[in-house]
């Protein structure tokens, strides 16, 4: 049976490693700044990181994906076409792009390099995958968390690319880079600074027996004593509906897909992807490696194993998220 | 104990021979604390240039961040440690609400095991914060840049330290390897020891330790 290709992140070169050894095809990973979606103090590669880490993957067959994923700013190109042109020149394996001018320049300058379509272009229909395939040569799209496995199935029969789908990790559940809730609490979102939530606006606070998260000033959620916590995201806040506290948007939970094997096999994806280049190496380690025994056995014809990964999760719960939500 | 999936070493130390370097470093931080600035502050220099020279690149990314005090609390040990970030990075080991001359920035509380899984990397921290056994607080950047900086490296508190213990290096992968033979016989022998012995070495654990009497 055809494989899955297995797409792993990385914050760091330790996590790179990590990822490597645990069993990924390819790891995906970000520049030191605000040109790919997880801008985080103290994370990702510096041009000599990628070339070590190019080096330490192509040597063990595992490609290297570089995301340049965020909107560049009006006026202000030179970080993100720099980025295109490094992760070129550093021999990247291919580069996951989001806006339809980095793409054009990436398309012109670099002919030779694989441009992945990022989950940050929201592309989810047949028509705009289409157009990023046939204006720039786009030869994957990672498709956004908000689609289920029969719309994917329904996408890829018409679709002549390759199509890649977060399989395990945490949950976006808005329309990626269109989402204003982080910029409108701080000044700063994922889409042009490369931060949700950015750590500088979030303060924990004990409230009682209870934890606050704040965000931007704004109370976004109370944890009980003993209560698992999440990520401050507003997507993820507990709010006042009513006179009843609850999540409106989504729990904090983490997606695992690996139920969904077969389906997603059947619906032709070509690539799973684990979300997490802002987690410890040591939950890269685990989760690669719990996947790539799942893909090996799944591949083999063999029965899914049970992964113990409920240590790792936000919110300590999983979920198939959009693949499988039955009210949509 | 360590999770389970989520060692990362095989070469790591087991689970008795991790509660022996908990204990240790326990230790170690209520002996410092008892020294006073002068001794424990030339200690606490000498573990900050080894780890500095064994992990240029982290200790660089510390040096070049702006001046910053975190207290790193393991609450089940009798002192904490102050981190100085920035070009004037040090370290110190100080009372577990901080030393009163200075303004932190943020803290992180933990028991002692987790701080230290999560300095060698071998635990992922969101993890920990999710199951609410680590408590931050203050400044959660400051906290985010040394967790994400410190993850990026491949550090061995212990083994990193044997590195400067020049021959006596190469025992620690030995008493890694027989942690759980020596402790075993340690027990024996402390439980056929006469009771004023025993109730010395339990005293003597107790005041090294910096923890009262009687808790």
């Amino acid at each position: 049976m055809d494989s899955f290709e297995l797409i792993c992140p990385a914050g760091n070169p330790a996590a790179l490693r990590a990822a490597v050894d645990a069993g990924a095809d390819a790891v995906y990973l970000g520049f030191r700044d605000e040109t790919n979606a997880r801008n985080f103090p103290g994370l990702n590669f510096s041009r000599e990181d990628l070339a070590g880490a190019v080096a330490y993957a192509h040597a063990r067959g595992v490609q290297v994906f570089v995301a340049i994923n965020t909107y560049p700013q009006a006026g202000n190109l030179g970080p993100w076409e720099r980025a295109a042109d490094d992760a070129a020149r550093l021999k990247a394996d291919a580069v996951i792009l989001a806006d339809v001018g980095l793409l054009a320049y990436a398309a012109r300058r670099h002919p030779d390099l694989r441009l992945h379509l990022s989950v940050q272009a929201s592309a989810a229909n047949v028509e705009a995958i289409r157009l990023y395939r046939d204006a720039f040569g786009v030869r994957r799209v990672v498709l956004p968390r908000v689609l289920t496995v029969p719309e994917i199935a329904r996408l890829n029969a018409e679709i002549d690319i390759e199509t890649e789908v977060f399989v395990f990790g945490g949950m976006c559940p808005m329309a990626e880079g269109r989402c204003s809730l982080s910029s409108y609490a701080t000044g700063l979102s994922p889409n042009r600074q490369g931060v949700c939530s950015p750590a500088s606006h979030v303060r924990y606070e004990p409230r009682g027996a209870a934890l606050a998260s704040t965000l931007g000033g704004f109370t976004i959620n109370l944890f009980g004593e003993g209560e698992q916590a999440g990520y401050p995201t507003l997507c993820k806040g507990r709010f006042l509906s009513g006179d009843r506290p609850a999540y409106l948007f989504e729990e904090p939970t983490s997606l695992n897909a690996l139920e969904l094997l077969p389906e997603l096999k059947a619906a032709k994806v070509r690539a799973l992807k684990i979300e997490g280049r802002q987690r410890g190496k040591a939950y890269i380690a685990a989760v690669v490696a719990a996947y790539r025994k799942a893909l090996d056995a799944f591949a083999k014809g063999q029965a899914l194993p049970m992964l113990n990964l409920d240590a790792v999760v936000e919110g300590g719960a999983q979920t198939t998220g959009a693949f499988k939500r039955a009210w949509r | 104990m360590r999770d389970p999936g989520i060692a990362l070493d095989e070469a790591a130390p087991d689970t008795r021979a991790r509660a022996v370097e908990v204990r240790l470093t326990q230790m170690g931080l209520g002996l410092a604390r008892r020294f006073g600035d002068g001794v424990g502050g030339r200690l606490a220099d000498r573990v900050l240039r080894v780890l500095s020279d064994r992990h240029p690149r982290a200790f660089t990314a510390l040096r070049d961040m702006p001046e910053a005090h975190l207290l790193i609390d393991p609450v089940d040990a009798p002192a904490a440690v102050l981190l100085r970030v920035g070009p004037r990075l040090a370290l110190r080991v100080c009372d577990r609400d901080g030393p009163a001359h200075v303004a932190v920035d943020a803290a992180v509380r933990g028991p002692c095991a987790r701080l230290l899984d999560l300095l060698e990397g071998r635990i992922d921290g969101d993890a920990l914060f999710f199951r609410r056994e680590l408590v931050i607080e203050g400044d959660t950047a400051l906290i985010l840049a040394l967790r994400n900086t410190l993850d990026g490296e491949d550090m061995d508190l212990f083994a990193d330290m044997a590195t400067a213990a020049g021959p006596l290096r190469h025992a620690l992968p030995l008493a890694r390897r027989h942690a759980g033979r020596m402790l075993d016989l340690l027990g024996i022998a402390r439980r056929a020891a006469p009771p004023p012995l025993r109730w010395g070495m339990v005293a003597l654990e107790r005041r090294l330790g910096g923890k009262p009497q009687g808790s």
